[in-house]
């Protein structure tokens, strides 16, 4: 595939994103913050995004499985990951971390539960989604490099 | 799993439009910001939410520097580094927001405060106002919030 075809699927793929509501503008505005003095920025905020959700998902997960929940201590880390959400674009984890603070809000370990399956089906898809999206762009990269 | 790639249809012109758009209008802000040579603390114990503020920031020219807990923001201001602009977010490790808030006014620093967290009931807006912030800014932080506030800087 020719590198104007590969621009134009990443367009497209990114597009799509935004049409299924994965991601909203806010993805558009990291993007724009990518430059030659920047040129891997959007790989490396990817990347530490989803360092960061595992990890913090896993925390939840793990405070969860207690028999008596800390919810002070669930509250604290599903802020965190609303708000990387919030801050990468990523618009239907962001909607889904709402829906965990309102049953820790309750106090309501079995709505927690289920809002955290919700929260990990949304962070497995949005992964598979940046995973495709970086490999687009490295493969735009590599073609770019070798027609120099 | 490998990934998978959708077919997809043909990109608009308006796409090319807003980008090109976008680029003039960071442009025209940037010049006006250096020459004023801007400085913000970005206060959050996120990495990521901290990382692109401050390279938000960055992109209209302010120099940043960050700290991931309230107890390092109160400690660096206390240790007489002056902003302009201090970002900071509602919970933190170690020393939480409002309370950092809280004790960076009480040591007389007059700088503009936005509170900028994933927190959005008006009781925490009421109390992030209350402890000191300026302006409440519900995630993310964006340009459309943030331009205004460093023209007004830039203007004083």
């Amino acid at each position: 595939m020719d590198l104007a075809a590969l621009k134009t699927q990443l367009k497209n793929f990114v597009q799509s994103m935004f049409e299924e509501g994965v991601l909203d503008n806010q993805f558009s505005q990291i993007q724009a913050l990518q430059d030659s003095t920047n040129p891997n920025f959007v790989e490396e905020v990817i990347t530490l995004f989803c360092n960061d959700a595992e990890r913090i998902i896993n925390e939840i997960n793990r405070n969860l499985g207690y028999q008596n929940v800390d919810f002070s201590n669930l509250d604290s880390y599903v802020h965190q990951l609303k708000g990387s959400s919030s801050s990468i674009g990523a618009n239907r984890l962001k909607l889904a971390c709402a829906n965990l603070r309102q049953a820790s809000d309750e106090r309501n370990k079995e709505g927690c539960l289920q809002a955290l399956q919700l929260i990990t089906c949304e962070y497995c898809l949005l992964r598979r989604k940046f995973q495709a999206l970086l490999h687009l762009e490295r493969s735009i990269v590599e073609l770019e490099t070798n027609q120099k | 799993m490998a990934p998978t790639l959708p077919s997809g249809d043909q990109a608009s012109d308006q796409d090319n439009w807003d980008n090109g758009r976008l680029a003039h209008k960071r442009q025209l802000l940037t010049e006006i910001v250096l020459r004023n040579r801007l400085t913000a603390l970005v206060v959050d114990g996120d990495t990521t939410c901290r990382v692109l503020e401050q390279l938000l920031l960055r992109s209209y020219g302010v120099q940043t520097q960050g700290v991931d807990n309230g107890r390092d923001a109160v400690a660096l201001i206390a240790s007489g580094v002056k902003f302009n602009l201090i970002i900071i977010d509602m919970i933190l490790p170690v020393l939480n927001g409002l309370e950092a808030t809280r004790q960076i006014r009480d040591m007389g620093v007059h700088c503009k405060m936005l509170g900028v967290t994933a927190c959005s009931g008006e009781s925490e807006r009421q109390a992030f106002l209350a402890a000191g912030v300026d302006v409440f800014i519900e995630k993310p932080l964006d340009p459309e919030h943030l331009v205004p506030i460093l023209r007004e800087l830039d203007g004083q």
